[in-house]
């Protein structure tokens, strides 16, 4: 291997051209840029497929069937299977029960888990003494906001006054969460640059 | 909600002439239509409780029963002791009474009662996005999040698609639906495929549900390519996002298209109101389906919710008080506890 | 039978996760813990109608020769050969599949995200640009939290870090805790919809 082709410029460059074909996008869409967006798409893609079909098609179905020799996960290989009967018309409504098997699981864990892992946690939490312009602040925060999201009455009258007070908590709340995760966007391209300019230009340290 | 970006703001936005309000009005009346033939005959049976609601109301007296009833027969020799999670009682508890409010206000509805719920100005502007999409002539991209299957936000986002597709198949506007992982495609194709056919069109356009990538960022690229060069009329983001909600919303932005997003998820949200012309906050994702359906059944379980926001401020005032002037009672701290 | 089956499918299978959550070591709990497995093996077929999908849009392209025909042809022979080594190969370090990853696709990931730095200041730029009060509270808590986590700030005013801190844990955790349980109560709410039949729009009907 002739020795230039060791030097990082070279090593480094497939990574480079990637980078900068995606800030590209930045200016415009231009053909640089749609040729990473489609590698990009292309690898992430295969990427899941080679993923999923290690961690799930072959550990979870084909080696506990043919070495474990458990049968029970033939039935959701079949559900799975049915995703297919879409391409045949006569029985292409099968292909709404591993969707339902699914969405319906989800739902009722979904139901328990927000309920019990959510609502009376984060209630417990507002029980707090009226002993300082932090706690009361924090439990009129939780309940004006809540309240905002009263659907039943119109938001007139004192309702509406509540679901305001509420609203400018909520402004309040986005524009700190926005200013916190400024700093954090940026040092991340700051790592970015440090990579095209010191990794594999060598311009800077 | 429309608190800062407005269309109007905008010099690229065409203001919505006199024949699309009635394209509008048609659109609204679709919405809100009581559109549930095909189950119905099975899965209801026409009085006060369904059939199902009926079994669940079995399946919590089973719950309690196990929970409650057994130990006691059980408490001579132990048997039953260590089947039930006594520990979750509270959880228990809260499940009756919310599945109770959300039950009897569905079965409210069922009797006729009138069910009404405030406008949120972010499900009215679903419409006249579609509707500005359609006399553009450009297409309407929906985004059902970027969750898998086995997020609720994601299957809210999807209901939310089944009545945006029955409008744009009615005009004949084109739809394009990229989604991130293979599970959400197949229901989202299937919701679409439904919604088309309800409309009395045949879809076969394999490019209206696209899976399009199996990670967050290489699907924002994607689907900024997309709209960069499709130009959008109108963008729906409907679900759960995460750090990519900007990415995908400052391009649909830059393209001019209506935005219109909604998430459950408070870390994007701030992003979403910068970028787009309307958002759902949090539990109005939820709502929006039942909004935009306009059948009372799921309007009445907004009710319940309602109802339970009540209860949840009664308590939490109660507790306040009981905490500030009581002798700071452990149990009550201990009631709240997830295990 | 169409319409019914999947109805009583979702069911049965949201009433079981329900009833195992309050059981122990029960029949019920044994199901159910299998039943989420199942869930990942279902999802885990979906990926080839994934490939399908990728497949037909693509390959549809190029077999019309669309303008975007060789972007297309790029993307198919990528998806072919990330995904052809991960199952031949297998995905571990060293792989070919791990290569590509590493020195491809993760770099792209982190470009990909660092570009929201710009975008975060465009839409900051459009959002406080807004007049409207609720846009100027926004601005505000925005800028003093911005300027109580950089060096910077303290040197403006030495109290700014702290007042960043007291917006980030009381008015915003406030908020948090608002919106965390509002849209608890409508997920559980849809979910419950879901388990009785009467949400039915994800199978196309409303």
């Amino acid at each position: 291997m002739p020795e230039w082709y060791s030097h990082p410029f070279f090593l480094l460059l497939p990574t480079a051209f990637f980078t900068l074909a995606i800030f590209s996008f930045l200016y415009k869409d231009n053909p640089m840029f749609k040729l990473a967006e489609h590698v990009f798409a292309g690898l992430s893609a295969g990427y899941y497929f080679g993923l999923i079909w290690q961690s799930v098609i072959r550990q979870q179905v084909w080696m506990p069937l043919t070495q474990d020799g458990q049968w029970s996960v033939l039935i959701p290989g079949v559900l799975g299977l049915l995703m297919f009967a879409r391409f045949f018309p006569r029985i292409g409504w099968t292909t709404r029960l591993p969707l339902a098997f699914v969405i319906g699981s989800t739902a009722g864990i979904m139901f328990i888990q927000q309920l019990h892992g959510m609502v009376l946690p984060q209630v417990g939490r507002t029980l707090l003494p009226l002993d300082s312009l932090r706690n009361i602040l924090i439990i009129v925060g939780v309940l004006t906001t809540l309240i905002y999201f009263y659907f039943s009455k119109p938001h007139t009258g004192t309702l509406g006054w509540i679901a305001s007070v509420g609203i400018g908590f909520i402004m309040v709340a986005f524009g700190a969460h926005f200013g916190y995760t400024v700093m954090a966007r940026v040092s991340l391209l700051i790592g970015r640059v440090q990579f095209l300019l010191v990794d594999w230009l060598g311009v800077a340290r | 909600m429309n608190i800062i970006a407005h269309p109007k703001s905008r010099p690229d936005v065409v203001p919505v002439n006199p024949g699309v309000r009635s394209v509008r009005g048609a659109l609204d009346s679709r919405f809100r239509g009581n559109d549930d033939r095909g189950v119905k005959a099975f899965w209801e049976c026409g009085g006060l409780l369904s059939v199902a609601e009926q079994a669940f109301i079995g399946l919590i007296t089973v719950v309690l029963t196990m929970h409650l009833v057994l130990p006691c027969i059980a408490s001579g020799d132990g048997q039953f002791a260590g089947v039930f999670r006594i520990e979750r009682i509270n959880a228990l508890v809260l499940s009756v009474v919310f599945g109770a409010a959300v039950l009897w206000y569905i079965a409210q509805a069922r009797r006729g009662a009138k069910m009404y719920i405030r406008p949120i100005p972010g499900l009215s502007a679903v419409d006249e996005a579609v509707g500005r999409a359609t006399e553009m002539g450009r297409p309407v991209v929906f985004i059902p999040g970027t969750g898998d299957l086995d997020e609720i936000q994601t299957i809210a986002g999807l209901s939310i698609l089944g009545r945006v597709a029955r409008v744009t198949a009615r005009y004949n506007t084109p739809l394009r639906v990229p989604v991130l992982y293979p599970l959400p495609m197949a229901a989202a194709q299937e919701t679409v495929r439904e919604a088309y056919l309800d409309e009395g069109v045949e879809h076969q356009d394999p490019e209206t549900v696209q899976y399009v990538a199996g990670e967050s960022f290489s699907y924002s690229a994607r689907v900024g390519g997309i709209m960069m060069r499709e130009r959008p009329g109108a963008a729906i983001y409907m679900g759960l996002f995460t750090a990519e909600s900007l990415l995908i919303a400052e391009v649909g932005q830059s393209t001019g298209a209506i935005q219109i997003a909604g998430t459950a998820a408070p870390d994007q949200l701030p992003f979403f109101i910068a970028a787009c012309d309307y958002v759902l906050i949090g539990e109005e994702l939820y709502a929006a389906s039942a909004y935009l359906s306009g059948d009372p059944k799921i309007l009445g379980s907004l009710k319940g919710q309602d109802l339970m926001k009540i209860v949840i401020t009664v308590i939490v005032l109660a507790g306040v008080l009981a905490i500030t002037f009581g002798q700071n009672p452990e149990w009550l701290t201990t009631i709240f506890e997830a295990k | 039978m169409k319409s019914r089956l999947p109805v009583l499918v979702a069911f049965i299978s949201g009433a079981l996760m329900i009833l195992a959550f309050f059981g122990r070591g029960t029949v019920v709990d044994a199901v159910s813990d299998r039943a989420l497995t199942w869930q990942t093996i279902v999802g885990g077929f979906s990926l080839l109608l994934g490939a399908v999908s990728i497949a037909r849009v693509h390959w549809k392209k190029v077999a019309t020769k669309h303008e975007d025909r060789l972007y297309s042809l790029c993307l198919l022979i990528c998806f072919i050969v990330m995904g052809g080594s991960g199952v031949i190969n297998g995905i571990g370090s060293g792989t070919l599949f791990d290569t590509l990853f590493q020195r491809i696709q993760a770099p792209m990931m982190s470009t990909m995200f660092s570009v929201l730095a710009f975008f975060i200041a465009s839409a900051a730029y459009r959002a406080f640009r807004a007049r409207s009060v609720s846009s100027a509270i926004l601005l505000v808590a925005a800028v003093l939290v911005m300027l109580g986590r950089i060096p910077m700030g303290q040197y403006i005013y030495h109290g700014l870090p702290s007042w960043a801190d007291w917006i980030m844990t009381v008015p915003s955790m406030a908020v948090q805790r608002g919106i965390l349980i509002g849209a608890a109560l409508g997920a559980a709410s849809m979910s419950l919809r879901i388990i009785l039949g009467i949400e039915r729009t994800y199978l196309g009907r409303g």
